[in-house]
């Protein structure tokens, strides 16, 4: 029985870390559709950004998230400025290669800089938990629960009442619309880039203590985001944190009745079988919402 | 004018034939010394090719082999296909007789195929695949130990010295094996496997996992569930210490962790996991805190390699291509420099050298495949930040504890 807690409080926390993972590519890519298959080298340039701000300043990755989050909105809106913005009326398919140019071209960049050694930092904390009874949390993966929890909230809210909110609905349901009237497009593409950027950029600095990074760790942090965007429905901030908390439970508990060798192949065999039976995913708003790619 | 002709062509002959007397005598023994020094294997590629290096220079300043200097023809093999075709090139254009090498296995596997096929010595030094002498080659020698002697040590240690420790006879320590599932997890969790219904001890788990995983939390859930008392690993870098930490996290109990080189034996995994690493055990080549009686020539080793290349060795690549290179030469001694493959194979089986007779605390006995069985794995721990040869007593420089490894 207690191992079966752990197992659920193991899931769910992993869970957690899914949603924050995903939170940035769920303004980007569930909100205002674009495709960003750099998602996870986003994550890595945030990780390593904090990884050298602990080495050389000394700067808590926690503390760090002040400096890495405003440096990942710039490299946001530079990319969005710089290499999206250049082919905006091209096709979807165009902007997916550009992306996953940008993919490669930012992995290799970073093995030629920092090569392909894996990096982790020790905090205080990096291995602190807290124990109720039997069962142990883990502290860093609580606080990154709980960052996921509060940055979704808080986009929800942002898109729900403040204008800059209203105005990126209304470009993603209907671009040309919303241009009509007086939506400054091109400059709201900015901000919302910039801004999943920054919340990508958070959430490296919160996986660090924990985890580790190396160059090509972004692939499997891009792919993780895009399952649990699609899964738990577009443009959906609840979805998007049940859709983590999902597949964290299905990792652990796959991983620990079938084995953990299987546990990615068995959550992607639930994910092929619930878009087949609900295309817009598990709590998508409904028709239209599963269509990819840009109007 | 014809006596003149004749006496200037009478000089000439002379001088030649002196010419090719002089030659054949100082003609050096020359050998293929084939590494990967550039590409993603380079580090410890390059690691390995100094041990050997100084093993030539050192004999060289000893009067080299049967009275000849040694050189080596060295070449830079990044891949498997340029294993392939430098190999091809040193025997066909140069003319070598024996290529030694490789440290990586699938290196050596191609290269030593080709020197097979030319019915030349291939001289292994670093590559542990159990394939490399299973393919039946009459060509083939390998001074290293071989992957299932890894297992071998690690199920040995399970039964003969924690067993006893915590009271339990040999049948009933349970041991649990914990690998990442690519080829190099895959082949030695079936060693394991072998190696524990020889040894007779209970496997109580087997349990794979995907090395980039960001989390390894069921891995740990599932090591609780079956309770070993012993847990051997089989992991790469980053994930051997995603394990260690949430083994720490989840608080697993067991008395003792030993990993199969890889991601344990690195310093980046004690430097990650501070004093969850104290007392996590692993096997792997004889590494430099070790009992030099037992390993004749260390300390000159690590004094020489210090000379020329100034600064400690970076791994005990060095020194296990240190110890090979001293055992082939030793070889070529008792042949006369023949290398001719009948010839130095017979040779090489003569030989017998106890263990600790070598600055690896290896012994000599090569068997029908090429394989030195005496070339032994050693276990070590993590003590005081330092990874120390604990395991058997002859290299041993302390005893090995157990206590419950990721708990501090």
């Amino acid at each position: 029985m207690e191992l079966f807690i752990q197992v659920v409080v193991s899931g769910l926390l992993l869970g957690g870390v899914y949603a924050l993972l995903s939170v940035g590519l769920t303004l980007i890519f569930g909100v205002v559709r674009i495709i960003n298959f750099a998602h996870g080298e986003l994550m890595m340039m945030a990780m390593y950004l904090t990884y050298w701000l602990f080495h050389v300043h000394h700067i808590d990755p926690y503390l760090s998230i002040l400096i890495v989050a405003p440096a990942l909105f710039l490299v946001g809106m530079g990319v969005q400025r710089f290499i999206i913005q250049p082919i905006f009326d091209s096709s979807a398919l165009m902007k997916i290669f550009v992306t996953v140019g940008l993919f490669i071209a930012l992995q290799n960049l970073a093995l030629m800089l920092f090569k392909a050694d894996f990096r982790t930092i020790q905090t205080s904390y990096s291995m602190a938990t807290l124990d109720v009874a039997a069962i142990s949390i883990s502290v860093p993966r609580l606080v990154a629960f709980g960052f996921a929890l509060g940055l979704l909230s808080g986009l929800y809210l942002l898109l729900k009442l403040t204008l800059v909110g209203k105005a990126m609905r209304a470009v993603a349901e209907n671009r040309v619309v919303a241009q009509l009237m007086g939506i400054r497009v091109q400059r709201l593409y900015l901000i919302t880039f910039g801004m999943g950027s920054a919340l990508t950029g958070i959430a490296g600095a919160l996986l660090l203590p924990f985890t580790y990074v190396f160059p090509t760790v972004g692939g499997i942090y891009t792919l993780l985001a895009f399952v649990v965007v699609v899964l738990g429905g577009l443009g959906n901030m609840a979805g998007a944190f049940l859709g983590g908390l999902f597949i964290g439970l299905v990792e652990s508990f796959s991983g620990f009745y079938v084995s953990p060798a299987l546990k990615e192949a068995v959550y992607f065999v639930i994910f092929i079988l619930i878009l087949l039976v609900r295309p817009q995913g598990l709590f998508g708003v409904g028709k239209g919402t599963e269509e990819v790619g840009l109007k | 004018m014809m006596k003149r002709c004749s006496v200037l062509g009478m000089i000439i002959g002379l001088l030649l034939i002196s010419g090719f007397v002089e030659m054949a005598l100082s003609q050096p023994v020359r050998i293929g010394a084939l590494y990967p020094v550039s590409g993603s294997l380079a580090l410890l590629g390059d690691e390995s090719w100094r041990g050997a290096e100084i093993a030539r220079v050192m004999k060289n300043q000893k009067g080299g082999v049967a009275g000849k200097q040694v050189e080596f023809v060295k070449v830079d093999i990044p891949d498997v296909s340029a294993a392939k075709s430098e190999a091809e090139r040193l025997i066909n254009r140069e003319g070598l007789k024996l290529l030694t090498g490789t440290y990586s296995s699938s290196l050596c596997l191609a290269a030593s195929e080709v020197a097979a096929r030319a019915g030349i010595i291939y001289f292994e030094q670093g590559g542990i695949a159990d394939q490399i002498t299973a393919r039946g080659y009459k060509t083939l020698l390998r001074s290293c130990p071989k992957a299932q002697y890894f297992s071998r040590s690690q199920i040995q240690f399970a039964r003969d010295f924690v067993a006893p420790k915590i009271g339990k006879k040999p049948n009933e320590i349970r041991v649990a094996l914990v690998h990442e599932d690519s080829a190099y997890g895959s082949s030695i969790s079936k060693n394991v496997e072998a190696e524990a219904k020889t040894g007779g001890v209970q496997l109580v788990s087997v349990i794979p996992y995907n090395k980039d995983a960001v989390d390894l939390s069921s891995v740990i859930l599932k090591l609780k569930n079956d309770k070993p008392d012993v847990v051997i690993g089989v992991s790469y870098a980053n994930d051997a210490i995603l394990l260690g930490r949430q083994a720490k996290e989840l608080r697993l109990d067991i008395k003792a962790f030993i990993g199969t080189g890889g991601g344990h034996s690195l310093t980046s995994f004690q430097q990650a996991l501070g004093t969850a690493a104290e007392g996590v055990l692993n096997v792997d080549f004889t590494q430099f805190e070790v009992n030099t009686k037992f390993t004749p020539g260390l300390k000159e080793f690590v004094e020489m390699y210090r000379k020329m290349f100034n600064e400690p060795p970076r791994s005990g690549h060095s020194l296990a291509n240190f110890s090979g290179t001293n055992i082939l030469f030793d070889l070529l001694e008792k042949t006369g420099g023949n290398m001719e493959a009948g010839k130095f194979r017979q040779t090489a089986a003569a030989v017998e050298q106890k263990s600790g007779s070598t600055a690896s605390g290896w012994g000599v006995k090569f068997d029908d495949s090429g394989q030195n069985i005496f070339a032994d794995t050693f276990i070590m721990q993590w003590r005081g930040g330092k990874l120390v040869t604990v395991y058997p007593e002859g290299p041993a420089v302390m005893t090995p504890l157990l206590e419950a490894p990721f708990s501090k």
